[in-house]
């Protein structure tokens, strides 16, 4: 039975349900880690994840890292590499099945800005930059990309910076610049449901949320975004489902995560 | 740490500072802050609160980075943004690569070949906005057939400062635990300096040679400094401090807050060993999660 889920913790739902046991993923900071360590905790126990800087982590970890880089995340870890493997031997050489990066700010093609807001060079807001999210977005198979916001902002026609690459302007560009093929974004997950990308590279919304409408969608993206016509609504959570979720969001805030407003 | 600082680092020094979110040498960036540094080229693939302090004190004339965050909450390196979207207390000039472009730059500036292939990156930002590595990306056909390839340029930075966990009087060093880009990173650096926690005898490292990540020959100075890496983490001997990242946050949101945060932590306390008895007996012990050296 399904129980009611607010649509961040619906977004976690949806993110998770999206991962196959037993698959190799490529994990990106941030609410990706959580989305793979609900997976982890309800129907995928066997996946294995790989983290930039050489982690290997094949099972539950005791604590939730605050990043990549929190090293309880190679507490019991079978594999500490470096990055020449994790990026190049592992995710460029196609040996991780899914990756799941943040995406701040996406646009049309699914490119994502974590450098600037404005201008580069005088910015209105200056974001961090790339890390790793370039490589897991120019190099990653299956690329999911996850977004916690449901704001205007988040979602302009175009970004002001690319920094992890979408399918760039559209129409096969991306191909024809020498990127491999079978990479560049899959899907979006966001609090109003999953959105994917057309044979043009934009992004539509495929299935939604209960209780999200077409209007809102339009309301939503910085662009006429297209809504598939009879767009299925994603089913919500079991109260098992919500109980883990909820339990992972507790232990997120313990670690310091800050959460939505909201 | 203020004997190495004064005799390899003067005024608009060259440097790649080691550490990804770990093992970040914070106890350098310290003294370099008490000891007034400025117009330094600070090159670094995560910047983080390490890099935040420098720009903050005014160290900091060119950066080159692939990101400046502080990843718990994650909140934002305010003194990055002031610096970047103010120019304040100083502008700064960036530059940027992508982490696997770092790795890779670092990786043919260890090896002494003339490029690598690197991440496709053209058409993102990183690509086209240029500032003063005007070459820091190429592109050339593949000789070999099958369309165009993305390289990068080797990259030899004049100094390096590497965290590690412990070495020998000669300079071998050794880590454990994740590596990401280090290994080629230390190689690259014309001169290296590691900062242990501690040092140990000849015989304890050659019980783990495959844990070496500098043999003793490319290593031109050692510092020996506990702590060092706090309020990151090092492998096997403490873990990231939480409530320091947060406190770091909360203060550096106004000038006035990070100043207050400069004197209370850095200078004040004189030194590395004055910060960590700032720290306190009770913090450490929380810190301290692995007692065991489990490695042997």
């Amino acid at each position: 039975m399904e129980v009611s889920a607010t649509r961040f913790e619906q977004m976690f739902l949806t993110g998770a349900r999206c991962i196959k046991d037993g698959a190799v993923l490529f994990v990106g900071f941030h609410w990706p880690m959580l989305i793979a360590r609900i997976a982890r905790r309800l129907h995928a126990p066997n996946i294995v994840i790989v983290y930039e800087n050489g982690i290997v982590e094949d099972r539950l970890t005791p604590i939730l890292p605050t990043s990549p880089c929190d090293l309880t995340a190679a507490e019991q870890a079978t594999t500490c590499a470096g990055s020449l493997e994790t990026l190049f031997m592992w995710l460029a050489a196609g040996r991780v099945e899914m990756t799941l990066v943040e995406a701040a700010i996406v646009d049309r093609y699914g490119n994502i800005n974590t450098t600037a807001v404005g201008p580069y060079l005088q910015p209105k807001v200056r974001l961090p930059g790339s890390g790793g999210g370039t490589e897991l977005s120019s190099l990653g198979r299956d690329l999911l990309l996850v977004s916690a916001s449901a704001n205007q902002r988040s979602y302009p026609a175009s970004v002001d910076y690319i920094t992890s690459p979408g399918y760039l302007g559209g129409g096969g560009e991306r191909e024809r610049l020498g990127y491999k093929p079978g990479t560049g974004p899959k899907a979006l997950v966001n609090p109003l449901g999953i959105f994917r990308f057309d044979d043009n590279g934009e992004m539509y919304a495929a299935e939604l949320h209960a209780g999200v409408s077409a209007d809102e969608v339009r309301a939503t993206f910085g662009w006429p975004i297209k809504v598939q016509p009879g767009c299925k609504v994603l089913p919500g959570p079991t109260a098992h489902e919500l109980t883990i979720i909820r339990e992972e969001l507790a232990h997120a805030k313990k670690r310091y995560y800050l959460m939505p407003e909201g | 740490m203020r004997e190495a600082v004064a005799r390899y680092v003067p005024d608009g020094q060259e440097l790649l500072i080691g550490g990804f979110a770990f093992s970040d040498p914070t106890a350098l960036a310290h003294e370099l802050i008490r000891q007034q540094r400025r117009r330094l080229f600070v090159m670094k693939t995560s910047g983080g609160v390490l890099v935040d302090q420098l720009v903050g004190a005014g160290c900091v004339e060119r950066l080159l980075s692939c990101h400046v965050w502080n990843s718990v909450g994650p909140v934002a390196a305010h003194c990055f943004r002031r610096a970047l979207e103010q120019r304040k207390p100083l502008p700064i000039q960036i530059e940027e690569l992508s982490y696997g472009a770092f790795t890779m730059s670092l990786l043919a500036g260890a090896c002494d070949l003339p490029f690598m292939p690197a991440t496709p990156v053209q058409g993102t930002g990183h690509f086209t906005q240029r500032t003063f590595m005007p070459e820091k990306f190429g592109v050339v056909e593949n000789p070999f057939g099958g369309g165009p390839v993305c390289v990068v340029p080797p990259l030899k930075p004049a100094l390096g400062f590497f965290h590690v966990h412990r070495v020998d009087p000669y300079g071998n060093a050794q880590l454990f635990g994740p590596s990401g880009e280090f290994r080629y990173a230390m190689a690259a650096c014309k001169k290296l300096i590691v900062i242990a926690e501690e040092l140990v005898d000849t015989e304890v490292i050659r019980e783990r040679p495959e844990a070496t990540v500098a043999p003793g020959f490319i290593v031109e100075a050692v510092v020996i400094e506990p702590w060092a890496a706090h309020p990151t983490d090092a492998y096997g001997y403490y873990y990231r401090d939480l409530p320091h990242h947060a406190l770091y946050g909360e203060m550096t949101r106004t000038e006035e807050g990070f100043e207050r945060y400069v004197d209370e932590w850095i200078v004040a306390t004189g030194n590395h060993a004055g910060f960590v008895a700032k720290l306190g007996e009770e913090r450490i012990a929380e810190l301290l999660v692995r007692k065991d050296r489990w490695w042997k």
